[in-house]
């Protein structure tokens, strides 16, 4: 685990297209999402940190050219796959103190107000994450690139407008009207799909030709 | 442990090509070169043997083990090599390096900065200014480095210069003077399998055409050469491959003592190269 950890790491602070993501789609999504309450803005920004490098990371190893040297080495296609689940956890963790970081500069500036920790809409990403790449992980092993990159634009798309909704209506957002990030169903719902699509991408991988 | 690769009735269907329910073996301290024409399944039956393709049916052991049952343990003891770099391009050499010896328990950090040295590869070069050959020389690096007991190779000599070639002929033979280590690799340059392979496996259109000891295959086969009136329906049967020219023939056999026999001396026999052996056998 900390192996493809480490690998993970070292390529998400080397790979250019990355590093130019991480600098500017912070200003881009303040940009996109005027929100009257701050904390919206933050959930849209840790939801999409966190998918985009779990998604770039995990499509790199699975689809990618580099697939072939990573099952190459002594690591089992079924640890692949599980750590492959895991590290959206820890991307998680990378991008709430990175994000806090870039968000606390911005505030200091006082270019714009912006929440740069809020507990309430970190604990909602998580659900939110784990539901995402719970759907577009297996759908990259099913399909080929082309339609899973359509699967993860709608999917990505579709939260975009939500975030964009919230932003703009508060209360009275399709989003709220519907609840979806009301009690614990969410939650639920979250924590069986992850479980459903790691057996299922394990099962998926197992079988796959290179 | 007899054998520390072996590959049984291992078969492989693709829409348009099947490997064929394919067989050998190979005993430790050896090295095997197999080769066989482009499309021919040397890169199917690699990619198989390294669980990077499924197979439909056949067994693959390494170290006596199946290869997919002790996948991690058995990989931690081979050293690969492919045909072209899969490495992270836009990586220095220093930064892949050190993501891929984390994977391995017996990763050499002196040995690999012996071969860095040797090759002439700057540390701090990005993977993607390498040239192909300095690509190659990389991923020899790393497969040379975690004391692996055996090398598997995918066309590692090909874009290579003579004497960089050389230099990695030295060095896997340098390598199987410990008789618990192989080397199995697949190439079309058969010289270089002239020179160090004692096993030559040769594969045609997914079957094995042969898999025998180097020497064994230079005695049976030969390259014959007479005129024309010599040839007909019978005698023609006798030749692998023949090709015809104005002033006579020229043709590999594998029955070397029936020709003799035959035409006594009015033909002329000389020695088959691999080269030839292969042409003659897929060209016909």
């Amino acid at each position: 685990m900390l192996a493809i950890l480490k690998k993970d790491l070292i390529l998400l602070f080397t790979n250019k297209r990355d590093i130019l993501f991480m600098i500017f789609y912070i200003p881009f999504l303040i940009f996109i999402i005027d929100s009257y309450e701050p904390k919206w803005l933050y959930l849209a920004i840790i939801v999409s940190y966190t998918y985009i490098t779990s998604l770039s990371s995990f499509y790199h190893d699975i689809d990618g050219k580099s697939k072939y040297i990573l099952n190459s080495l002594p690591m089992t296609r079924d640890r692949i796959v599980l750590y492959k689940y895991i590290s959206i956890f820890v991307y998680f963790f990378v991008t709430l103190v990175y994000v806090g970081a870039y968000l606390w500069i911005i505030n200091a500036t006082g270019l714009k107000i912006v929440d740069y920790f809020n507990l309430e809409m970190a604990l909602k990403a998580i659900p939110i994450i784990m539901i995402f790449t719970s759907i577009v992980f297996p759908s990259y092993l099913l399909f080929e690139p082309r339609i899973a990159q359509i699967i993860h634009m709608v999917i990505f798309l579709s939260f975009f407008i939500g975030m964009v909704n919230l932003g703009s209506l508060g209360d009275k957002s399709f989003i709220k009207m519907i609840g979806i990030f009301q009690g614990n169903r969410m939650l639920i719902l979250a924590i069986i799909l992850y479980l459903a699509s790691l057996i299922i991408s394990i099962k998926l991988y197992r079988k796959k030709d290179l | 442990m007899k054998y520390i690769l072996e590959v049984n009735e291992l078969r492989k269907e693709f829409k348009d090509f099947t490997l064929d329910n394919i067989s050998f073996n190979l005993e430790p301290g050896y090295i095997m070169g197999f080769i066989g024409p482009n499309g021919a399944g040397k890169s199917t039956t690699i990619k198989l043997i390294m669980n990077l393709l499924k197979k439909n049916s056949g067994e693959i052991k390494v170290f006596g083990k199946d290869h997919i049952k002790y996948e991690k343990e058995i990989k931690d003891r081979i050293g690969f090599v492919y045909d072209q770099n899969y490495y992270y391009e836009d990586l220095t050499i220093n930064q892949m390096k050190s993501i891929v010896a984390s994977f391995y328990s017996r990763w050499d950090d002196a040995q690999f900065n012996y071969y860095l040295k040797e090759f002439n590869l700057n540390p701090k070069s990005k993977i993607k200014t390498l040239s192909k050959g300095m690509k190659m020389k990389f991923s020899l690096a790393v497969a040379l480095s975690h004391h692996a007991d055996l090398i598997i190779m995918d066309e590692p000599t090909s874009g290579l210069d003579p004497v960089f070639r050389r230099e990695v002929l030295d060095i896997l033979y340098d390598i199987i003077q410990d008789e618990n280590k192989s080397i199995f690799f697949s190439t079309h340059i058969t010289t270089d399998l002239e020179k160090i392979a004692d096993y030559i496996t040769f594969i045609n259109n997914g079957k094995i055409v042969f898999s025998k000891s180097k020497d064994e295959i230079m005695e049976s086969y030969a390259i014959v050469k007479g005129g024309l009136e010599l040839l007909d329906g019978d005698t023609r049967n006798k030749f692998i491959g023949l090709r015809e020219g104005k002033f006579g023939f020229e043709g590999l056999t594998d029955d070397i003592a029936g020709l003799k026999n035959t035409f006594g001396d009015k033909i002329l026999i000389e020695r088959a190269s691999l080269e030839d052996i292969m042409v003659y056998s897929v060209r016909g």
